[in-house]
Formats: C-alpha cells, structure tokens, sequence
C-alpha cells in the first residue's frame, strides 16, 4: 500500500502533474465539443466541476458498503444522478445556454474523468481526500478548457464573450470553430506543455 | 446467497435514495423551466408577427403583451397564433411553427405570413443543434430578413415557394442567399419550410377562410 498522498499533493497532481486532459488525455470529447464559445465551457466546467467532486465524495462515503461486483453500477447511478440535477439547474436558470450546450451536459455522465476518478481515487481513499482529488482534477480539465476557448472563440468568431476583440477587418477562421479547430489546437497545447515540462520517462527522453 | 442479497438490497437503497433527490430537484424546477421554454415560444411568436419586445424584458412582461396582441387558435390540429393590431380590431399576420430535420438534429422555427396569406412577413429559428458560425447562422438577422415579403406561392413555372442559391448576382426574387459552408443546413431549411408553406395553405389557411 503507497503512503496517502497530502491535500497538496493531491491538488498538484490534478491541476498540472497528472493534468486528466493534457497527461491523461481523457474527457476529450466534450473538451472539443464546447471550447468554441467562452460562456458555454464555463458552464460546461460548473458542470463537471460540480460532477466530479461530488461523485468522488459520494463514492468515497460509501466506499466501504459498496459490494465490489456492483461498484460500476452504484458509481453509473451516482454520477447519472448529479449530471441530471445538473443538466435540470441549467435548464432552469440558464435557459439560452442550455439550448446551446444541447446534448453534452448530458454526456457528462460518460466523461471518463467523473468515473476514472471514483474508480482510480474515491474507491481507496478517504472522503476528504476524494473531494480534494475531485475537485482538483475538473478544476484542471476546467483550465485546459478554458485556454482552449480563449484561443478558439477570438479566432472563430472575433469576439470573447460575446465582445468583439478582434479588428473590424479581420475574417473569422471557420475551421476554429469546428472540431478539427480543436484537435488542432489541443494537439498544439498538449504537444506544447509535454515537451517544456516532461513528466514520464519517455517524454523526458525525447527532451532536449 | 447472503453477499448477493445484500447487493441487491444495496443497490435498491442506492436508487431509492438517488431517484428521489433527482424527482425532487426536477419538481421544484419544473414550472421555471416550462414557463422558460413557453415565454421563449412567445417571444418568438411576437417576433415574426412583427412585435418588438426589448430582448430583456422580464418574462411577465412578455406575456402580458402576448395576451394583448396574440391569440392561439387550433385549426385542423395545428396551433395558428393569430397577430392583432394595437388597438386589438384589426389582424395584422398569422403565425404558425415550421420544422424539420437539419443537417445534425431536428430544427424548430416559426414564420407569419400576412392576413391574406399572400405574402411572409418574418421567420425564425429558435430551436436547432447545428454548427455554430456555420449552419447556426440560421437564426442570424441577415438570412432571416431575406424571407420578408416573399410571395407565398411558387412562381410560375417553379415548383417550389423559394430556393436557397449560394449569394451572388443575376438572381431571380424567389432565390434567396444559402449559408456559405454549411450547404446541408441551407438544404434541410429549403425543404422543410417550403413543404410546411404548402402545408398551411392548402390545409391550414382553407379552413381559416372557411371560417
């Protein structure tokens, strides 16, 4: 049995070490799905922020009950249930964005973050800890996110947030809005970070 | 036996319990999000009868001016919203919903034609998943504002009301610009409005002049 990570290792790991978009690669479905617009990743990022934490929380609680044969199914449920309170929330308060972000708040139940984290991490360890990791890891994917539509919506459209930035002349790329803007871009960035700070053996031998 | 029955009565409990705080968290929101979707409809409604309302009036005040100047009627299972002047006396247009499959997902729209059914007076789209920047440009006033005073009858010779043409010169009133790179979206919107046109006049609008 390793020795329990701290609240601050946990927290680095999520955001930067074992970042699940950048180092794991995981979530990138959704990650490409709404970076074209800044107001919808934000919500999108509550969202999942809000899914993860309280799914590995929840898991973690209930770690010791949980007959391992059934745990995938308990999990399904547990995170099907706070997507749906979720997608609900949106669609009453935020009704505009809801229509925008159509089908992938739902599709949040099958992120690969939400339930990598409850199997990877809530299942061993204790609630607290599984809150912090939770919250780490979407508030990492949130980050990625975030630079993504940053870079994404001037380009795509000329504006951030809904504000024109971009010069009055300037012809907005199409291909930013669309996924293959996104694999673009996340390649890039991905690409980017993983070459100026290696974290596996492997990318390190490959550095300069 | 002992494990299994225990998984069984795990599991019941589990759902029990989060069944009932997702049916409690969706009742207590379920009037907000019905009124959102119905004040979006009449938002609608009011724009393409020509209606301005500030696009951020409260919800109660755009349903107040819906009562005033709209009245829903329901001719031959088709809901016809029916626009009135100021003073309420005279009609100023008909509305109805237009819809259809898109290039990703089902599109909603509404469109008024004005009291003798001659001519289109507004269309809009509200509802629809397809590609931002792209097919989404639907609902963009420049594509809309085309629709405007179209004839709501083929001109002779064609077999439909209107066409879609990617923009350019030399074309005739009833070909209107198509949306630059997203040819299947410009496609889906040709057909479906064309054939929900055809539609209310030769179902809808004969029961209405019937009286």
């Amino acid at each position: 049995m390793p020795k329990p990570l701290s609240g601050s290792q946990i927290v680095l790991q999520g955001l930067w070490n074992d970042n699940p978009v950048l180092r794991q690669i995981l979530g990138i479905c959704s990650t490409l799905a709404v970076t074209n617009l800044l107001v919808n990743t934000l919500v999108m990022n509550a969202g999942l922020v809000f899914t993860v934490t309280m799914s590995s929380l929840t898991v973690s609680i209930l770690r010791n009950y949980t007959p391992m044969r059934i745990r995938m199914m308990a999990q399904t449920l547990i995170i099907a249930s706070y997507v749906i309170i979720v997608d609900i929330a949106i669609g009453a308060y935020l009704p505009d964005i809801s229509e925008a972000l159509g089908p992938y708040v739902g599709l949040i139940i099958t992120n690969c973050i939400v339930m990598g984290r409850c199997e990877a991490f809530a299942m061993k360890n204790r609630p607290w800890a599984s809150f912090l990791d939770g919250l780490a890891m979407s508030l990492g994917y949130a980050a990625v996110l975030l630079i993504i539509a940053v870079i994404r919506e001037p380009l795509g459209f000329g504006t951030l947030l809904g504000y024109r930035i971009m010069p009055e002349g300037f012809t907005p790329w199409t291909i930013m809005i669309m996924a293959p803007g996104a694999f673009f871009t996340l390649g890039l960035f991905a690409w980017f970070v993983r070459a100026k700070f290696p974290q596996t053996a492997e990318e390190k031998k490959q550095g300069h | 036996m002992k494990k299994r029955f225990y998984s069984i009565v795990f599991m019941f409990v589990l759902t029990f319990f989060f069944a009932a705080l997702v049916s409690a968290v969706k009742v207590h929101n379920e009037e907000r999000i019905q009124t959102n979707q119905q004040v979006k409809l009449k938002r609608i409604v009011l724009k393409v009868l020509g209606v301005s309302v500030d696009e951020k009036a409260p919800n109660r005040e755009v349903i107040q001016i819906f009562e005033k100047r709209v009245k829903p009627i329901e001719v031959k299972q088709q809901t016809l919203y029916v626009g009135y002047s100021e003073d309420g006396r005279s009609v100023t247009g008909y509305a109805f919903p237009v819809g259809g499959a898109g290039f990703w997902g089902p599109v909603y729209g509404m469109v008024s034609v004005d009291p003798e059914a001659s001519r289109i007076l507004g269309i809009a789209f509200y509802r629809h998943s397809e590609t931002p920047g792209l097919g989404a440009r639907i609902t963009e006033p420049w594509f809309t504002k085309q629709f405007a005073g179209l004839p709501v009858f083929p001109v002779e010779g064609d077999k439909k009301i209107f066409y879609l043409k990617p923009a350019g010169p030399g074309k005739r009133p009833n070909e209107l610009d198509a949306i630059t790179g997203a040819t299947g979206t410009s496609r889906a919107v040709e057909t479906f409005v064309n054939r929900d046109l055809d539609r209310f006049l030769r179902e809808t609008w004969k029961q209405v002049k019937k009286g």
